[in-house]
């Protein structure tokens, strides 16, 4: 795992650097570009606002859509960021370096992307604004604490601000690199930011010793808010296909899956778009590919264990539920889609080392996997509602209008944008992580071979 | 000094022996309570309102050969807001627009409400109905609505009230008024049962106070409880019992005499 | 505390320092067997026979009653759960390929043996279970068996299946074994004179370490861990549901089996760090289990811990919101009802008390610290499967569609105890007897990262080196 060429600090920083300090003009023609997507996005949702929730395709029984739907998956694609910093940090992995910056960029705007979600689509968000949020002390009304809908707020913010905390702690000595190299306002903004930092021996410690705090402190948070996100829907009892114990883990586990695979695309796009071979190389693309079939067997084995428990005391509207998921079409055809790209084309592919090392696949497969994932979501979410229960009368169907299907072609837009953005204002790349890993590779002779080794500290 | 108000406890029994799918329940209460017309384009959108609607399933009269005329019957359910002493809606509510009432009532506070549409989902009845769109009335209506009764704007969830307006003006005038007990006799004199049960030609809908002994409700339940008298005339059940949601509104069953024939043939 | 040498106070290994000097050591205490064994080996011998007595009690009983077989079935379970899972944390570790699993890979899987005493506790199990027609159970012929009581699909559900997937899962783990152990058991017959010599020679298959051997031996290594992998999760799961899920009308807990599994794991741990630390004290290894192997297999016994409670809270939350009266009794059965004491006393054990010992940092950098935690976690499986299987053993009516009623605490009869204590006993005899037949440390894993290893000074101080092959 150390096919690295030696770089100097020099090198590092000027690569590293290189869209920050000067950024190309293809930079602006995406932002561009992206903008007005989420412009678009904007739009449709001021046209929803003036006219009523009735612009959705949702309607009765299906009363969350598509909406809803992107808000799980966005709130699923923020699980990359803790599952690779924090965990590989405290694993001491040494191939996490060069992602995790990214990793943790990507919770912090998928998760305000999905906040927008439900907020959006309740029916007077102008209300939502101004008294579930928090306390509404002059009506002598506490939120309700019982509701699923106050855990998730909670438990998101919670998770917002701490990763916010966790790249502002990683991204100081960083900073201080941008600092020395601008003149101007922006130095002025960069010394402010950067809090003092000139790197001595006692800041590097401290510094250490909050991004290993801050990791443990964030894995409960990480695993609480995708499991109160489920909850949303776990504590349904009324929604026969909702109520399951196993939902908490299984959309743990599913997040981890679509966020780590949407870090594989991002490390993709970072490698083409800013030319970082040196730095994403092949062999990170092959170690998330090895964790990517274990995370992907572990969901698959909770999905499978939800599949069969939901059959396995064939109540009624249970069996018409999955009638409805696998066999009536449209949903049949998406049933199919999503199994097949959620697991068994990805998984059997990752099997093989070439695969594993070719940028191009692994960024077209992690984005199928994105994909079947979206649709798991969608498969859970709606069918559920459509035969939540025994009486035939008030079962339905779900269509979404092009207003939803705008809103959530935007937010994929609103994330990429925000994460451009940030790679115009700090690095992508960690440069500390790069240097340090430059420092601790060796090698090591055994018998006739050279074998590139590293230094473990701890 | 605070004068102790009677306690009541409302309830609805629903006859489905008397019940003939004539929909009068259905068009009082649309009246009553300021609902929007449901037009074709509400049912297409699958966003119809109505508070107590008539489900009708066709079913086999001998379970054993195929549903399929001759060998199929009508049945008719009239399916309200059960009032649930349990209810499942209220927990989920992140603003406490719904919650239960010292009358037992399940009780939608429009104002609250911001519509997360949650207490819809969780809702196993399906009795609550969401305002996709603003309320509009043709401009021959506008003078038709009920002053007693809020019109629901845009973004919020609605659902029977078993006529709360009804049952607050009883509390007034007869309670508050005259000084006198809520009774079945005092309700019905003064139009104030739920407009449903006043429109019901068949008698099919029973409403009163669980709280009043001498109530028509409580003789009801008391001859068809199935947890007390074990005849065969005790028809009581509620709908969905195992999610233990103790709804208010108990449910007699229909009396088949058909059924009898076709097992004795068997 | 073992004391730092010269300018590496930041590494605490105490391995020897050659390859050479790692097999004089480990075969230096294969070869002898002290008097503590004798004396441990015919304790456990004689519990052993008062549980075959108390087995005989149990049969002579009848198997119509179920309820009678609570604590039967639930020493099975705690035997599959703990003993006979410890190889995966073996195999896992070098998935993961960990350097501090080297010393610890052979101790762990090791207990494939007492695979083969669970097999044989199992056998009268299949005449406990009832036969899925007519009733809810995760075997699928739907709507056939639920009118017609038909014969179930797959033929033989979920007798035949069960004992299949059982018997496969102990196969697996005796194939990995051998196979681990191959060039140790090499080493050892050159080493060694006489019957042992010649007996080791057939068994050794001709092993003299090429490189084709090394490159064929991980090989299987890698498939046979793969597939031992899948069939844990998979015979766990259904065993689980077979004997737990299934029995209990409306206990309809999809997370349980993944709880299982789970709460196996953490056994596993929890038995490897107790065998770690008695192979440290008694078994003269005291300086290949030194402090890193403890400190690091605490922190994922930590993880697990953490893990328990979450799966749990995840079940109990979800039925205790639920409210539905089939929710409440299955909590009442297991958790609030007649074995309220034991769910106690499972919670304190599997996750109280030692994630209030796990979190600190020096406890989990000893020897001590996490040994007791993992002598913690494994009462606390015990109480736990207690809990579970007995409760689930003990309903009447599954075929109900739920639990109408909680049935009385079932509490263990003379009979019940001499199982337990003798089950107890045969485990660890089967496992002494092991470490006899296979040397209890991977040699080659050792010498390997002997090799692989460097210490190079750095700045002012030493660091550990290590070289990464692929």
């Amino acid at each position: 795992m150390q096919e690295r060429r030696p770089l100097s600090d020099v090198q590092i920083n000027k690569a590293l650097l290189r869209n920050v300090l000067a950024a190309p003009l293809w930079f602006w023609g995406l932002v561009l570009l992206l903008a007005l997507v989420v412009a678009a996005g904007a739009g449709a949702a001021g046209w929803m606002f003036n006219r009523g929730t009735g612009v959705l395709g949702v309607n009765r029984p299906a009363m969350w859509g598509f909406l809803i739907v992107n808000f799980v998956f966005w709130i699923g694609i923020s699980h990359a960021g803790v599952m690779l910093s924090a965990i590989l940090r405290l694993a001491y992995a040494e191939w996490r370096r060069p992602m995790v910056r990214a990793a943790e960029v990507l919770t912090v705007f998928s998760l305000m992307t999905a906040m927008l979600m439900p907020f959006i689509h309740s029916g007077r968000p102008w209300r939502l604004a101004y008294w579930a949020f928090p306390y509404d002390f002059a009506r002598g009304i506490f939120p309700n604490i019982r509701s699923a809908l106050i855990w998730d707020p909670s438990a998101v913010f919670t998770y917002l601000i701490s990763s916010s905390l966790f790249i502002l702690v990683t991204l100081l000595p960083d900073i201080a690199v941008i600092r020395d190299r601008t003149t101007g306002i922006r130095h002025k903004i960069y010394s402010a930011m950067a809090l003092g930092w000139r790197g001595t021996p006692r800041q590097w410690r401290l510094q250490g010793i909050a991004g290993i705090l801050l990791s443990a402190i964030i894995l409960p948070i990480f695993v609480s808010v995708h499991s109160i996100v489920s909850w949303d829907f776990g504590m349904a009892v009324s929604v026969e296909g909702w109520h399951a114990t196993i939902f908490a883990p299984y959309f743990v586990i599913g997040a981890v899956l679509s966020g780590v695979s949407a870090v594989v695309t991002l490390m993709a796009l970072m490698r083409w778009l800013f030319k970082w071979e040196d730095h994403i190389r092949e062999e990170h693309f092959d170690a998330m590919g090895r964790l990517l079939v274990v995370i992907a067997t572990a969901w698959f084995y909770f999905f499978a264990m939800e599949f069969m428990f939901g059959l396995f005391t064939l109540e009624p509207q249970e069996v018409a539920l999955r009638q409805l998921q696998v066999f009536e079409w449209p949903w049949s055809a998406l049933f199919i889609i999503f199994i097949l790209t959620a697991y068994f084309i990805p998984v059997p592919l990752w099997l093989f080392r070439s695969v594993r090392r070719n940028v191009a696949a692994m960024f077209w497969i992690s984005i199928m996997v994105n994909i079947g994932m979206w649709l798991e979501r969608f498969i859970i979410i709606v069918p559920g509602l459509l035969r939540k229960q025994p009486f035939t009368f008030v079962w339905g169907s779900y269509r979404p209008s092009p207003i939803e299907i705008i809103i959530v072609a935007a937010t994929f837009c609103l994330v990429a944008l925000g994460i451009l953005l940030f790679s115009k204002v700090f690095p992508l790349v960690p440069l500390a992580e790069a240097k340090e890993g430059q420092i601790l590779a060796d090698q090591i002779k055994v018998g006739k071979k050279t074998i590139p080794a590293v230094m473990r500290e701890e | 000094m605070v004068q102790e108000r009677p306690k009541h406890k409302w309830t609805m029994v629903v006859d489905i022996d008397r019940c003939s799918g004539c929909q009068a329940c259905v068009v009082a209460c649309q009246a009553e309570n300021n609902i929007t017309i449901n037009e074709q384009r509400d049912f297409l959108q699958r966003r119809a309102k109505e508070w107590i609607r008539i489900e009708r399933y066709w079913e086999a009269i001998d379970p054993s050969k195929p549903a399929e005329f001759p060998n199929v019957k009508a049945r008719f359910i009239p399916i309200m807001c059960q009032q649930c002493d349990n209810a499942p809606c209220e927990p989920v509510c992140p603003v406490y627009a719904t919650y239960h009432n010292n009358e037992g009532l399940n009780v939608q506070v429009y104002n609250r409400c911001v519509g997360t549409r949650y207490c819809a989902n969780n809702c196993p009845y399906q009795v609550r109905f969401f305002n996709f769109w603003e309320p509009v009335w043709p401009e021959s209506l506008r003078n038709q609505l009920n002053p007693d009764v809020t019109v629901r704007s845009r973004g919020i969830m609605e659902k029977c009230t078993f006529c709360v307006q009804r049952l607050s003006r009883a509390r007034r005038t007869i309670e508050g008024r005259r000084g006198k007990r809520i009774t079945d006799e005092s309700m019905t004199e003064e139009n104030l049962m739920p407009a449903c049960v006043m429109a019901c030609p068949t008698g099919a809908l029973v409403f009163g106070d669980r709280e009043d002994p001498k109530s028509r409700v409580n003789e009801l339940l008391k001859e068809h409880d199935p947890r007390q008298a074990k005849s065969v005339a005790a028809r009581g059940y509620r709908v969905l019992e195992d999610l233990t949601t103790e709804p208010n509104v108990v449910y007699l069953k229909k009396v088949d005499p058909h059924l009898k024939k076709v097992k004795a043939h068997a | 505390m073992h004391e730092p040498r010269d300018g590496r106070h930041a590494i605490t290994e105490t391995l020897p320092e050659t390859p050479q000097e790692v097999t004089e050591k480990v075969l230096h205490n294969h070869l002898a067997t002290g008097p503590l064994f004798r004396v441990a080996a015919v304790f456990c011998g004689v519990l052993l026979l008062l549980g075959v007595v108390g087995f005989i009690l149990r049969v002579a009983g009848g198997f119509d009653d179920r309820t009678k077989w609570g604590y039967y079935g639930a020493i099975f379970f705690y035997i599959l759960t703990t003993a006979q899972a410890a190889p995966i944390v073996s195999v896992a570790m070098r998935m993961a390929k960990n350097h501090w699993r080297r010393p610890l890979a052979r101790a762990a899987e090791l207990y494939a043996i007492v695979g083969v005493l669970n097999l044989l506790i199992f056998i009268p199990l299949l005449f406990v279970l009832p036969s899925a027609a007519g009733r809810r159970s995760l075997w699928l012929d739907g709507a056939a068996r639920m009118n017609a009581g038909g014969s179930g699909w797959p033929p033989l559900a979920p007798h035949l299946w069960i004992a299949l997937m059982l018997a496969g899962l102990v196969f697996l783990g005796l194939a990995l074994l051998y196979t681990a152990a191959l060039p140790d058991l090499a080493t050892v017959r050159d080493h060694s004179t006489s019957k042992r010599h010649s007996m080791l020679r057939r068994l050794t298959l001709g092993w003299r370490g090429t490189p084709f051997q090394w490159r064929a031996h991980r090989a299987a290594l890698g498939v046979l861990g793969g597939l031992y992998f899948m069939f844990y999760i998979s015979t766990h799961s259904f065993i689980a549901i077979d004997y737990g899920v299934a029995l209990v009308p409306g206990w309809k807990d999809s997370i349980f089996p993944a709880f299982q599994v789970l709460s196996s794991l953490q056994s596993a741990l929890a038995i490897t760090l107790v065998t770690m630390f008695f192979l440290r004290q008694t078994g003269g290894y005291k300086e290949f289990f030194y402090v890193d192997p403890f400190w690091a297999l605490s922190k994922i016994l930590l993880a697990t811990t953490i893990l328990w409670f979450y799966f749990w809270w995840a079940s109990f939350f979800t039925f205790w919101y639920g409210r539905t009266q089939a929710e409440q009794n299955v909590l009442q059965l297991l958790m609030f009802g007649p074995y309220r004491p034991l769910f106690i006393l499972a919670f304190l054990f599997s996750f109280l008390l030692p994630f209030l010992l796990l979190i600190w940092n020096a406890v989990r950098k000893s020897i001590l610290g996490p040994t007791v935690a993992a002598a913690l976690v494994l009462a606390g499986n015990f109480f736990d499967r207690l809990r579970v299987y007995v409760a689930s053993f003990s309903v009447e009516d599954i075929r109900a569609h739920q639990l109408e009623s909680v049935p009385a605490a079932h509490l263990p009869d003379g009979a019940d105890i001499l199982i337990i204590l003798g089950a107890l006993g045969g485990l660890v005899l089967f496992y002494l007897v092991g470490t006899r037949l296979v040397p209890v440390l991977s040699m080659w894993e050792l010498k390997e990262y002997l090799t692989l290893r460097r210490i190079r000074p750095f700045l002012k101080t030493h660091v550990r080196v290590m070289a990464k092959p692929e």
